[in-house]
């Protein structure tokens, strides 16, 4: 009988009948060999984890953390409502006390959703973190600084876009370099919005990285920095596709490094990002994240074709990962001397791809500079879906003059031949539409 | 005429059927010597030894055996490969752990060396262990380690217990849990089974014998011979077999009370079936793959002690002895009936003497007293049928579909059998605000759920047309398989092996097959696929049988 130090929720939903396309990676059976081996090593029997059902997120919490175009109906499908529902019960599993961490093993997955939705970019058409995240600190106000720690092989340019402006959710990304893989964005000077700066924190790997090179990242910059921001509730976006046998990227971590760093980053709740190596990585790096959440020794996980010496990486690659370690950190402890000075409104324009429906966005965004509150922004979105839209967020916590600033912007939209209108009033939980 | 025997821990009931008849019943003092208990429960049935075509046995047997640890040593021999260290789930120094490695699929990625095993087997059978169990990690997927284990060895023991034949079901500690005491209690069980036999012989029977099993169904003494785990947590089976061959009506969700002495099991009958555990029953503080039905076991019965904590009455857990108005030591609810005046039994002065001292203390009258043990121990029952439900409802689901469309249970009903089921029933009404019902006979209904069960089987079959690998562990088939295999296919080769076996098994009845899992799946390498990963469970389904239905 194994008993677990900490007392461990899994929320395991492998929704076996959805898919994007029979061969697509993001298919009915992803997870389907990870149940068979948490089944198999008899996980669930061990006293102190247990299994929990998903849950069902509704319109309202996802309109918290998303603008869908032209409405959250027709940009999901149910699955996203059970998966972003999993999330936000694992997330109250851990609020209410009932376990110390959680683990939702849910998909579809979430984090290359941004804050406008025009359809599904990196198979996800809604974040779940964000979903979750939203939902928590409507629900517990206590909750005031968030940290997302993501692991996925991909930079969750989703998970950016969503908290750019927010200086009370630090985003962390460890990623293979935009350079070598989609979505070709997450470099250092990517810092966070006017509001944020030193919020958001990319760390671009190289190929080939190994568990030495992200366990040195992990140890050298992730927790000093995670120490210093000293958050309410750490999330690990858990992505699982920095495996060596991983077919869509080049990175070289193995299951037993997984699990080392959830050891490490001892997050509240672990959410299944990307990963799809559905045979020979995702049983035993799930199989290992849990027990390490759970504080049973996982030294024994093992992939059964692990070669460490093959998959070891260059030393050369842990001399760059050191010098960027150090860059990185330079950027962090001088986050505070940087100042947006003179302007009242900052503005951005950027180009978006939807590349799993094939739309392209373009979008103008307007942030209110502020120093009392995160700051009220605009987004003036067009898609080539047709639909040309404005999107007013007021944010938690936002003063009076971001408050009206918002107010006025979603009231007077101007002459610009918007479709609709959209507000997000977090404070208000006020979520409206207005189609012109 | 079908014999059916239920050996409780204190009681033994038998019955004897002809048709949907009940001829006889009786009640007799279980003893110390199961086989006379069992001679002499068939004689105080007093019915005609010949005209008697099955015998079904619910024993205690190895339940206690495995509980009480009264078993022989028993040896182990275990392949694991990376996972959880399996060392943490060996319990004796009998356990070895030797060299293999299977993976999810069954591909084999480190061989067994038959040298290391044959020094395994040498070393336990100098100890003196004449019985050894064998598991490999993931070998309902790919069973050939276990296999060449036991045929390196098989010689030298008198018996091997392989993983893969007790459960098609994935669960690496369970198997090793259940494999362990299958192979521990076989013994006993052989000796049991054999001496039973020549008892029956002696009475001139010469049915088949049956044995129940922890499922709700049977299964012949040559099968329990050598799966004598299954036939744990017997008891609890025959109680809900008991109540579901009394259920008038086949449409409701019942809410089964078998409301004992000392405890009341829960159970649940959803339109006559009654709800299994999903991974397997516990016994002795272990987890096993044993498929079961699914109770809850309350401290709350007839004859639970009752007490006061501060100016609260408890009832149970704990039971002293019979009743006071049967000379026992402690007030029971029994007595509280006894003192409303609704036991016939029982001397009613007794229990006045023995409750008087709670109503004292509590300045209350002695009938409002008694009325509020009783609806407390009711109280008891209902609170942990609530959790039992529960429980039930918050099962994980893994499909969208059944996300959207979820299958509440919610009773409808309850069925009360057992000793005090008759008296309580009022309260089990008030309380649970549904009706209650009460069958006739329900004082023999677990001897009555034996006699009557089906035999049943379960088997898992695994096809992997990429590997070109059909396997069903329970049935030991590995077989190679057409690459365009389909689903239909392995239907019906489902079918047919469990129909076989079944026909070995000497099922009565047609025994209709159902599915319990059906799974497809595609292999994808690159972009493409390349082949399907099916699964299937099948059954004989679990129910009385049909004679009993033809009314």
């Amino acid at each position: 009988m194994i008993t677990a130090k900490k007392k461990t929720g899994l929320i395991f939903f492998p929704a076996y009948d959805w898919e994007i396309s029979p061969s697509h990676p993001e298919r009915q059976e992803r997870l389907l060999y990870t149940q068979d081996q948490v089944m198999e090593e008899g996980v669930l029997d061990i006293e102190g984890i247990t299994e929990f059902k998903a849950g069902l997120a509704t319109e309202k919490d996802i309109c918290r953390a998303h603008f869908c175009v032209p409405d959250v109906e027709s940009r999901i499908t149910p699955s996203h409502n059970v998966s972003a529902g999993g999330c936000i019960e694992a997330a109250r599993l851990v609020m209410d006390g009932a376990v110390d961490n959680a683990f939702a093993l849910v998909r579809p997955p979430g984090h290359h959703a941004m804050r406008v939705v025009h359809g599904a970019r990196g198979f996800c058409n809604i974040n779940i973190e964000a979903v979750m995240i939203e939902w928590v600190r409507k629900n517990y106000p206590h909750i005031g600084k968030i940290a997302v720690v993501d692991t996925d092989c991909h930079h969750g340019d989703g998970t950016q876009d969503v908290y750019w402006h927010d200086p009370n959710v630090l985003y962390i990304s460890l990623h293979q370099d935009g350079r070598t893989l989609y979505p070709g964005s997450g470099f250092p000077e990517e810092f966070g919005g006017p509001n944020a700066l030193g919020r958001n924190l990319n760390v671009p790997l190289p190929p080939k990285t190994s568990d030495e090179g992200m366990l040195y990242v992990m140890e050298h910059f992730v927790m000093p920095v995670l120490d210093e921001f000293n958050p309410d509730l750490i999330i690990n976006s858990a992505g699982q596709d920095n495996h060596y046998s991983d077919p869509i990227t080049n990175m070289s971590f193995t299951a037993g490094g997984y699990a080392r760093l959830n050891e490490m980053l001892g997050p509240h709740i672990c959410v299944l990002e990307g990963g799809y190596s559905i045979e020979a990585a995702l049983p035993y790096v799930n199989t290992g994240i849990i027990l390490a959440l759970a504080g049973v020794d996982y030294s024994y996980i093992r992939e059964p074709d692990l070669n460490p010496e093959r998959i070891k990486e260059d030393p050369r690659i842990i001399d760059y990962i050191k010098q960027l370690t150090d860059t990185l950190l330079d950027l962090w402890n001088s986050r505070d001397n940087y100042e947006v000075r003179g302007e009242e409104i900052v503005r951005r324009s950027r180009n978006i791809f939807y590349d799993t429906d094939g739309i392209s966005e373009n979008q103008q965004e307007s942030v209110r500079v502020c120093t009392d509150c995160p700051g009220a922004y605009k987004i003036d979105s067009s898609a080539s879906t047709g639909y040309h839209i404005m999107a007013v967020h007021i944010p938690w916590g936002a003063c009076p003059r971001c408050r009206e600033q918002g107010r006025a912007w979603f009231d007077k939209p101007g002459r610009h031949n918007y479709s609709a209108v959209y507000l997000q009033d977090m404070d208000n939980d006020e979520y409206t539409v207005k189609i012109l | 005429m079908i014999v059916g025997i239920d050996i409780g821990g204190t009681h033994t009931d038998a019955v004897c059927i002809r048709g949907r008849n009940i001829i006889a019943t009786a009640k007799i003092v279980t003893g110390d010597d199961l086989v006379q208990t069992i001679r002499d429960a068939i004689g105080a049935l007093s019915i005609n030894y010949a005209g008697i075509r099955r015998t079904v046995l619910s024993t205690t047997l190895s339940t206690n055996a495995i509980t009480e640890k009264k078993y022989a040593p028993a040896g182990m021999i275990v392949s694991a490969g990376p996972g959880i260290d399996p060392r943490r789930y060996f319990f004796t120094d009998d356990f070895h752990l030797v060299r293999g490695a299977i993976d999810h699929r069954g591909r084999e990625y480190v061989p067994i060396d038959p040298g290391e095993v044959a020094r395994v087997a040498d070393g336990l059978k100098k100890k003196g262990i004449t019985g050894v169990g064998v598991v490999s990690k993931f070998s309902v997927r790919n069973p050939s380690h276990e296999t060449s284990i036991s045929s390196l060895i098989e010689k030298d023991f008198d018996h091997v217990s392989l993983g893969h034949t007790l459960s098609g079901n994935l669960n690496f500690p369970r198997r090793i849990h259940t494999t362990f005491f299958n192979t521990a209690v076989m013994p006993v069980q052989k000796r049991f089974v054999q001496s039973v036999r020549q008892a029956l012989a002696e009475l001139g029977i010469r049915s088949p014998l049956f044995f129940l099993k922890a499922d709700g169904g049977t299964f012949s003494d040559s099968a329990a011979d050598r799966h004598p785990v299954e036939t744990i947590l017997s008891g609890p089976a025959a109680s809900m077999m008991g109540g579901l061959a009394l259920c008038d009506d086949l449409d409701t969700t019942t809410l089964m009370l078998d409301i004992g002495g000392t405890t009341t099991d829960i159970g649940v009958l959803i339109k006559g079936i009654p709800i299994l555990e999903p991974k397997g029953v516990d016994i002795g503080g272990y987890k096993t793959l044993v498929r079961g039905l699914k109770v809850m076991s309350v401290g709350a019965g007839g004859d639970s002690r009752v007490s006061l904590s501060g100016q609260d009455i408890r009832v149970g857990p704990l039971r002293d002895g019979p009743p006071a108005c049967m000379g026992g030591p402690s007030p029971t609810p029994m007595d509280a009936l006894a003192v409303l005046g609704q036991l016939p039994q029982g001397d009613r002065e007794k229990a006045v003497r023995a409750i008087a001292p709670i109503a004292g203390q509590l300045g209350q009258d002695i009938s409002e007293v008694s009325r509020r043990i009783v609806s407390i121990m009711v109280g008891v029952i209902r609170e942990r049928a609530r959790e039992f439900i529960d429980e039930v409802n918050r099962y994980p689901v893994y499909t969208i579909f059944e996300m959207l469309h979820p299958e509440v249970v919610e009773p409808d009903r309850v069925m009360a059998i057992g000793g005090p089921a008759e008296l309580l029933s009022p309260f089990i009404e008030e309380s649970f605000d549904m009706r209650c019902m009460v069958p006739d006979h329900a004082m023999v209904a677990n001897a009555l759920g034996a006699a009557l069960a089906r035999t049943t089987r379960q088997i898992t079959l695994t096809a992997d047309t990429q590997l070109r690998r059909m396997i069903c562990p329970e049935l030991g088939m590995d077989e190679k398989i057409s690459p365009t295999m389909s689903m239909d296919e392995l239907k019906k080769r489902g079918e047919q092996a469990l129909r076989d076996n079944a026909s070995r098994l000497g099922i009565l009845d047609k025994g209709e097959i159902s599915i319990l899992e059906e799974q497809v799946f595609n292999i994808v390498r690159g972009f493409s696929t390349t082949g399907k990963n099916m699964r299937l469970k099948l059954q004989t389904k679990p129910g009385v049988i049909d004679e009993w239905g033809e009314a």
